[in-house]
């Protein structure tokens, strides 16, 4: 379609901030209790109750809009969203209409191979979530019914409002990767797709090049409730794909929701936005505005923490690839843990190398996390700095990191226990070498007569004879010392 | 220009309220006369006045993030005509019926 | 002694209860007896907590000499208007919605009633959620006029109303969203307040208006009101709406500036009203208060602008009553049905009518032109009174245009029903204070005067209506239940 329009996209993402009880009422909002169990007057819309804001989520609302770059409001208002839906007690959504939390922020999003480049941030708004529905039977349309479970009911929730700034699938991804991480860096969400404490709705339209009217009069497709990036990203893709189509056959594109089934990898229609809801905002009267004082917000601004961007600019000053940057910054748990080990060890850059290749493997291997790993940073500073020394080859740490996985173990107590550590005894090491030259001496042939790779092969018997404790480096030196030594006293 | 049943219908639905044919002329004539009667406040010149939101107070209080007990599953789901493994029971929903979290 | 305890003011109860010269089971049951012989013909209450009340009082009756003095509302029954939540009787709002609604909880206001020793006689009958100004409107039953039984006692808070007025109880709780204090309370011959906006809380009160709805006292005298308002006004951190403790303005003890608005004796004010408004006045001015004229020039625009604000805000508030979770519910197979038919057969026909009416105004491509605008009307009645009270320290007027009307009087036409709350909508427009108090008599039927003060000063509007009442001393009962 690229020679015949644009994609628009714009994200809308919810985040379910991490307080310990609801927006407006004191009810937990921990996840997996039994249904209902997280319920009180106010939550279930009984007659009679009022709402009061909870202080901590403000905090973290406002957080995460400074973190994103966004103006905070010192004076924002409280709506409410009004329509029916057994999951909303009240039969309004407490939100922000017109005078949101904050405006105007932006996400840098670096597309490979490209430069860098903003994506705008319209608002960030507070609101509460609504509750759970479980539907009795296959899909909505068959079910016999549903039952409603209202522990999520009232969760305090922001709303991220991207610029329709996206041009691609991709760039979808990668703004959604972005945010995730700055986000995970603030410590306001949880940020679990699966559980929903993370969720997205992409807009979606194309644009005719040519085409002079304004963005918002394009008619525009909204994926609702994805439960990944990854199905974002393919909710996307197939979307470009069908109204590119559909541009081509000359139908005419209908403004919809539409959701999207993970199995096929396509999206179908929900219900066409033509009958929209008409959500009769209105300022909620139970809640005067909330104010907040500049010399608060920029308290708030102060107390945030290193963000993704100038975590990368930290990275990149420390040599360390780019490549390796993207995996710890988009990661914050490996970042976490390359920072312990990295305040213990001067080569930044092995640490990154052990914890991306081996470490990582184990990890998976064993369905930890670098938050949850048995091996902690210090343990693995250890074994890098018996490699350092020259006690442990690559080859035996390897094993040794193995071991300590398995055993909780810290790396000493390993080499002693298994007498491991490098022969760095040049005499002993001599022997061998001489016994290898012995037994090879075809090879050596092959070695004076120019053949380089005949000494890896001998390096190589060295080795296995060692059982790998031999350092390698040295070996090679050894080795090349006995041949030309010898190579003298036949001359 | 007052109502006419169509548009009478149209919000109706939207306040989920169900009229018979018998209470639309009523309801009709009704409603267009008190929005006849509230029309005499579009005669009055709003340009430079701010609506009042809130009455005497301008700020929010706000609570701390502490958790108190909710009330026990029995209790919240006492007053539920239909309820199933302690949720709320609604009858099927149809695609057309929009709504849902998120929103 | 004395076994007509029903006549004496909570003041008085509460003193002789203090002094150990009466019981409180004694008290209770006067009042009981009392009440069984006149409600059936007038019909105040929808619940009566008669042994809640009795085992109440039986406890009340341990306390100690310090712990009755402690509690300023020991030896008091109290009744309850049925639209603030109680745990231990039914709470209806008069509504078949919320027939069978148990609450799990109580309204602030009723938790303040236990704490001060108060006994809750139980649940006074309104017009279904508070909409109306007669209690025609209740789902159950209407409320008759104690005065006269072919009339009613006006509304929303014509429970309370009549069964102060009859002495089933002496004080009671009742709730003004656009004058459903102090309408019944003109129309009953007795004392009814509506606080500044955020003084007491709202928290369990089924909420009509948001913006508008006050819980206030009504008794038989101002000092009673008095003593149940310093009960149950007060912050409350469960409402974000209530004002914080601030230090009470000055009261000035008169003679004091009194500013009558003329907006108030235009059309459609009953000219007998007028009348008795007016010499209500002269008594003022003969006591040495200045009378001086002036103008809410705003009036006019009140009720329109009270009938967009208020079915805007109740259509949200209402719109919870769905049948999913509680209250009444109507099944049907799909769940569009499920919420029309419950709403449908769930609501009365003016709840239903108000909720269309604010359905509409805050519609798309109606907001501004309705709610919005009525809220920018708003404002400029506010500007009215703020005005006025720099020039003057208490505005007087009428209460209502007219005195109770016959049942089934207004029931063709909305609108005049709407026009009766003229002269009150506007208190709850401003946030204002206001209280009406007895004024005189038109045909055997009671007239109010009301008074209004400035935002926050309830305290010094108690003031003045308590030393305004030496002019126009409380009514008796009327004859049909004075046995
Ligand atoms: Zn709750």
């Amino acid at each position: 379609m690229s020679e015949a329009f644009d994609v628009i996209i714009g994200l809308e993402v919810h985040v379910e901030l991490k307080t310990a009880s609801k927006l407006f009422c004191c009810c937990s909002t921990a996840f997996g209790a039994p249904p209902n169990s997280q319920t009180c007057p106010v939550c279930l819309g009984l007659p009679g109750v009022l709402p009061v804001p909870n202080s901590e989520a403000i905090r973290l609302a406002v957080r995460s809009a400074l973190a994103l770059n966004c103006q905070v409001r010192p004076f924002s208002k409280f709506d409410r969203k009004q329509y029916f839906y057994p999951d909303l007690p009240k039969a309004y959504q407490i939100s922000q209409y017109d005078q949101p939390l904050a405006e105007f922020g932006w996400v840098t999003i670096h597309p490979s191979g490209e430069e860098a480049k903003r994506v705008g941030i319209r608002r960030i708004h507070l609101e509460e979530d609504a509750g759970k529905l479980n539907h009795l039977g296959q899909r909505l349309g068959d079910a016999v019914g549903s039952l409603v479970d209202l522990n999520r009911a009232g969760v305090p929730l922001i709303e991220i409002v991207s610029e329709p700034d996206m041009r691609s699938a991709e760039e979808a991804r990668l703004y959604l990767t972005e945010l995730r991480a700055v986000l995970s860096y603030l410590d306001v969400s949880d940020l679990r797709m699966e559980e929903g404490s993370l969720r997205c709705d992409a807009n979606v339209s194309l644009r005719p090049h040519g085409y002079q009217g304004s963005l918002e009069e394009l008619p525009r497709v909204e994926i609702k409730n994805v439960n990944s990036i990854r199905n974002v990203q393919r909710g996307i893709e197939y979307e470009v794909v069908r109204q590119a189509d559909m541009l081509k056959r000359g139908e005419r594109i209908v403004r919809e929701t539409r959701g999207f089934d993970d199995s096929t990898g396509r999206t179908y229609s929900q219900r066409s936005k033509e009958e929209a809801h008409d959500y009769r905002y209105f300022p909620e009267p139970d809640l005067p505005p909330l104010r907040l004082s500049p010399e608060w917000i920029e308290a708030q601004r102060t107390a945030l923490p290193l963000l993704p961007d100038a975590i990368r600019r930290d990275l990149r000053s420390r040599g360390i690839p780019d490549k390796d940057v993207e995996v710890l910054v988009l990661d914050r748990e490996a970042y976490e843990y390359w920072k312990d080990a990295a305040q213990a060890f001067s080569d930044d850059r092995l640490i990154v190398n052990w914890m991306l290749s081996d470490v990582s493997r184990l990890i998976h291997l064993r369905g930890e996390t670098f938050a949850t790993a048995t091996v902690r940073p210090a343990q693995l500073v250890e074994l890098l700095k018996l490699i350092q020394e020259g006690t442990l080859s690559g080859r035996m740490a390897k094993d040794v990191l193995e071991a300590m996985f398995e055993t909780g173990q810290d790396a000493q107590a390993l080499v002693k226990q298994k007498g491991l550590s490098q022969i760095t005894d040049e005499e002993a090491l001599m022997q061998v070498v001489n016994q290898v030259l012995e037994t090879h001496r075809h090879v050596v042939a092959d070695y004076l007569s120019g053949k380089e790779k005949a000494l890896a092969y001998l390096v190589g018997q060295v080795m296995k004879l060692t059982r790998g404790q031999a350092k390698p480096d040295l070996v090679n030196r050894l080795i090349k010392e006995a041949i030309s030594g010898s190579q003298a006293v036949s001359s | 220009m007052g109502l006419t049943d169509h548009e009478i219908q149209h919000v109706a639905r939207l306040a989920r309220l169900r009229l018979t044919a018998d209470e639309l002329p009523v309801i009709r004539r009704d409603l267009n006369r008190v929005l006849e009667y509230v029309s005499q406040l579009q005669t009055l010149d709003l340009a430079n006045v701010e609506p009042t939101m809130h009455v005497v107070k301008s700020e929010t209080p706000l609570r701390h993030d502490q958790v108190e007990p909710s009330l026990p599953v029995l209790e919240a789901t006492r007053n539920a005509a239909q309820v199933e493994e302690g949720m709320f029971k609604v009858p099927r929903i149809m695609d057309s019926e929009g709504g849902g979290a998120g929103e | 002694m004395s076994n007509r305890l029903w006549t004496e003011e909570a003041v008085r109860l509460h003193e002789m209860f203090v002094a150990g010269k009466v019981s409180c089971e004694e008290i209770v049951q006067d009042h009981l007896e009392h009440l069984a012989a006149v409600d059936p013909g007038i019909g105040a209450f929808l619940h009566v907590a008669a042994d809640q009340a009795l085992a109440q009082a039986k406890e009340a009756d341990r306390w100690s000499t310090e712990e009755r003095q402690m509690r300023p509302l020991s030896g008091v029954p109290i009744a309850v208007k049925d639209n603030i939540v109680t745990q231990r009787m039914p709470t209806t709002a008069a509504s078949r919605m919320l027939e069978k609604f148990y609450a799990p909880y109580n309204a602030t206001v009723v938790e303040k009633l236990y704490a001060a020793g108060g006994i809750l006689m139980g649940k006074t009958n309104l017009d279904e959620f508070a909409m109306g100004s007669s209690t025609e409107h209740s789902a159950f039953h209407p409320t008759r006029n104690p005065w006269q039984r072919d009339r009613v006692p006006g509304g929303s808070s014509g429970g309370s109303a009549a069964a102060v007025a009859a002495g089933m109880v002496p004080i009671a709780l009742g709730s003004d969203t656009g004058g459903s204090i102090r309408q019944p309370a003109a129309y009953c011959g007795i004392v009814g307040m509506k606080p500044t906006y955020g003084r007491v809380s709202r928290y369990g009160l089924i909420a009509f208006a948001s913006s508008l709805d006050q819980i206030g006292p009504m008794a038989r005298t101002v000092r009673d009101a008095a003593l149940l308002y310093h009960v149950i006004e007060g912050p409350d951190a469960r409402d974000a709406t209530s004002l914080p403790l601030t230090a009470s303005p000055p009261t000035r003890s008169g003679p004091w500036r009194i500013g009558v608005p003329r907006e108030y004796f235009q059309e459609g004010i009953d000219p007998r009203v007028g009348d008795v408004i007016d010499r209500y006045l002269r008594r003022l001015s003969d006591a040495g208060h200045e009378i001086r004229d002036l103008s809410l020039p705003h009036t006019r625009y009140a009720v329109a602008t009270y009938y967009l604000i208020a079915p805007a805000e109740a259509s949200s508030n209402l719109a919870r009553y769905d049948g999913v979770r509680y209250g009444f519910r109507c099944d049907a197979r799909d769940l569009v049905s499920l919420y029309e038919r419950t709403r449908d057969e769930g609501f009365g026909p003016e709840v239903k009518r108000r909720i269309l009416l604010g359905t509409h105004a805050l519609s798309s491509g109606y907001y501004d032109a309705y709610y919005l605008t009525a809220q920018k009307v708003r404002t400029l009645i506010r500007q009215d009174f703020d005005a006025a009270f720099n020039a003057v320290d208490f505005v007087v007027a009428p209460t209502t245009p007219d005195v109770a009307f016959r049942f089934g009087e207004r029931d063709d036409d909305p609108l005049k029903m709407y026009l009766g709350d003229i002269y009150t909508v506007t208190a709850n427009l401003a946030g204002l204070p206001a209280i009406s108090l007895p004024a005189g008599w038109v045909d055997g039927l009671p007239v109010g005067v009301q008074w209004m003060a400035r935002p926050l000063f309830d305290n010094a509007l108690l003031d003045a209506a308590q030393a305004a009442e030496a002019l126009m001393p409380p009514f008796q009962f009327p004859q049909e239940v004075r046995e």
